[in-house]
């Protein structure tokens, strides 16, 4: 009996708290729909119900502003793309070189030299934003794809080496060595051999980066200012411009939490199997 | 983590080094220097003379401005508060919706695909929605209120109110977090240790305060700790939720520093602030692991 409490007990929390994670996402996607008086003629809930939707707000941002549009979108995908791309094949061998050799770097072993690389994350972005900004107003990297991809390859690759450290850790050495003792050398094991043995969490890896990249901001608002602009400074930007237009933003918005709401969906697997190493 | 000896050859080693250096030289270039860099900001002066830069070291000068900034005072106290509060309420959350995850119930995998998306939406965007949800007029918020009969509340233009409207939309999007660590930690517990609670006679009750919670300690201590590091980096919710008003009562230390550093253009004064960040971090940290060395020597035995 005092189990059939519990259990009604915890569906009721675990559905309530469903409510307050999607009701968020859904006032988004439905002002999106919304006709300007719906805005502002206080809040409307229900589509069909409270009011009728309308396709033209997503209509417009794909003709009349598509070209406001379309560079802040092609830069994410590019600059968010191209990074973690980068990240995850460089931050994957560091993690390969840091679980198949023994180092010493005066003090530092195998592990302060992971744990160093990791504790680079922690690091409030201010600090390095106001000196990467000077760096690349000198360089001429300032408001380049190039300039914020290098950033993020930065950003993300201590979360890289250390989720695929932690994954390289695991898998046996036996097929490689064989492969090192037919006569191949470390780098044809390790892109030959090891790469496609852990594609899967290399591309979980990549995908995450992509994730950060994608909805990083200060970064983006410090080293930006036309060309290379990404979609969170287009959301903040127009949010700055035009003020209470909600069904436009509301579209956008939509637009640029699509891609990492379906990478989540597709790395459910890992994400209930822990892709991150943190809990052991 | 295993690290095997390999037959000890110059070259072979020369090899390890060669997929290590990319790593390192990135994080020497883009994150050791430029703080380096930022630490020489703070105690000196920038000028442009002719396009080329130029910084000279004019000693404590910007630290002595710094302690007497009543601004700089005020966007740390809302800082610690905006840290403090969220970091709290999402472990309370995180950490029940945690433990009910860990029962047998069915929809599992729904429930936590679910729960994780707001962390995964770009914070710009959480703090957008949570701007038209908390409207005064056209929100749904004050709607609720009104249809249940209480008074409308200014949730982000009243000063009293404002920095809780931060909290609120910080611990929506970032509960999740605290759920993805705390569940780990939960399955990690041996399900003996809570069988042999049970069949000693020990209560829900008892057996979470004297078996759960302490085995669950490092994962707890893990997620405060990344958690709170990650909170007192906030910016971006802010910055449009906002924009550090009204007043400066929702102001953090990182907006604060870009706002001296590149809106105001004082890029060593900025450093200062920014650079002040580190230490709260860091005094923090160490803190933090003061306070819970107790809790990490018993979960230890």
């Amino acid at each position: 009996m005092r189990s059939r409490v519990a259990d009604v007990l915890t569906y009721f929390v675990l559905i309530a708290w469903t409510v307050v994670v999607i009701f968020p996402i859904f006032w988004m996607v439905t002002t999106s729909f919304k006709e300007k008086l719906d805005v502002f003629l206080g809040p409307k809930y229900l589509p069909w119900v409270d009011f009728k939707p309308t396709p033209k707000w997503w209509v417009r941002i794909f003709t009349v502003e598509r070209r406001e549009l379309i560079t802040p979108f092609v830069n994410s995908l590019i600059v968010a793309g191209i990074s973690s791309f980068f990240a995850a094949l460089l931050g994957s061998m560091a993690a390969y070189a840091l679980t198949r050799y023994r180092f010493r770097f005066g003090p530092m072993k195998n592990d302060d030299i992971l744990l160093w690389i990791v504790s680079q994350r922690m690091m409030p972005p201010i600090i390095t934003a106001l000196a990467v900004f000077l760096m690349f107003r000198v360089t001429g990297l300032l408001d380049t794809h190039m300039g914020l991809i290098l950033v993020y390859i930065a950003f993300n690759l201590p979360l890289a080496v250390w989720i695929m450290a932690n994954f390289l850790s695991q898998i046996p050495q036996s097929i490689e060595e064989a492969a090192l003792v037919d006569g191949a050398s470390r780098a044809q094991a390790f892109f030959r051999v090891v790469v496609p043995m852990v594609l899967p969490s290399l591309s979980a890896t990549f995908l995450l980066c992509f994730v950060f990249a994608w909805n990083e901001f200060l970064f983006a608002l410090i080293l930006t200012y036309s060309k290379a602009q990404t979609m969170p400074i287009l959301i903040a930007m127009q949010h700055f411009q035009r003020g209470p237009q909600w069904w436009d933003i509301s579209a956008l918005s939509t637009l640029a939490v699509l891609p990492p709401i379906a990478i989540t969906i597709g790395l459910q697997r890992y994400f209930i199997k822990g892709l991150i190493p943190i809990g052991k | 983590m295993s690290v095997r000896r390999r037959k000890g050859g110059r070259v072979v080693q020369w090899q390890g080094r060669l997929f290590l250096t990319p790593t390192v030289v990135i994080l020497l270039l883009l994150t050791i220097f430029p703080f380096l860099f930022t630490l020489a900001m703070a105690f000196g002066k920038v000028s442009f003379e002719g396009g080329t830069l130029r910084i000279t070291i004019t000693g404590v000068r910007n630290w002595t401005r710094l302690v007497h900034d009543s601004r700089f005072w005020n966007s740390l106290v809302v800082t610690l508060k905006i840290v403090s509060l969220s970091v709290f309420c999402e472990y309370v959350l995180g950490l029940l919706l945690a433990m009910l995850l860990n029962r047998r119930i069915r929809g599992q995998t729904f429930f936590r695909v679910t729960f994780l998306l707001p962390m995964m939406l770009a914070p710009i965007a959480v703090g957008y929605i949570w701007r038209m949800m908390l409207n005064d007029t056209r929100g749904p918020f004050n709607d609720f209120l009104r249809h249940l009969g209480f008074r409308a509340v200014g949730w982000l233009s009243d000063p009293n109110v404002a920095m809780y409207s931060i909290v609120l939309t910080d611990i929506w999007q970032w509960t999740p977090f605290m759920i993805l660590i705390l569940l780990a930690g939960l399955q990690g517990i041996p399900k003996d240790y809570i069988e042999a609670a049970k069949v000693d006679g020990a209560s829900g009750w008892k057996i979470f305060f004297y078996v759960t919670f302490p085995l669950l300690a490092p994962a707890s201590i893990a997620a405060v700790f990344l958690r709170s590091v990650e909170a007192f980096k906030i910016i971006d919710i802010i910055y449009i939720m906002t924009g550090g008003g009204p007043g400066l009562v929702t102001e953090s230390l990182t907006l604060y520093g870009y706002s001296v550093g590149l809106r105001a253009f004082d890029l060593a004064y900025g450093a200062t602030i920014s650079f002040s960040l580190f230490f709260v971090v860091l005094a923090s940290s160490v803190l933090f692991f003061l306070l819970t060395r107790k809790a990490r020597q018993i979960s230890l035995e």
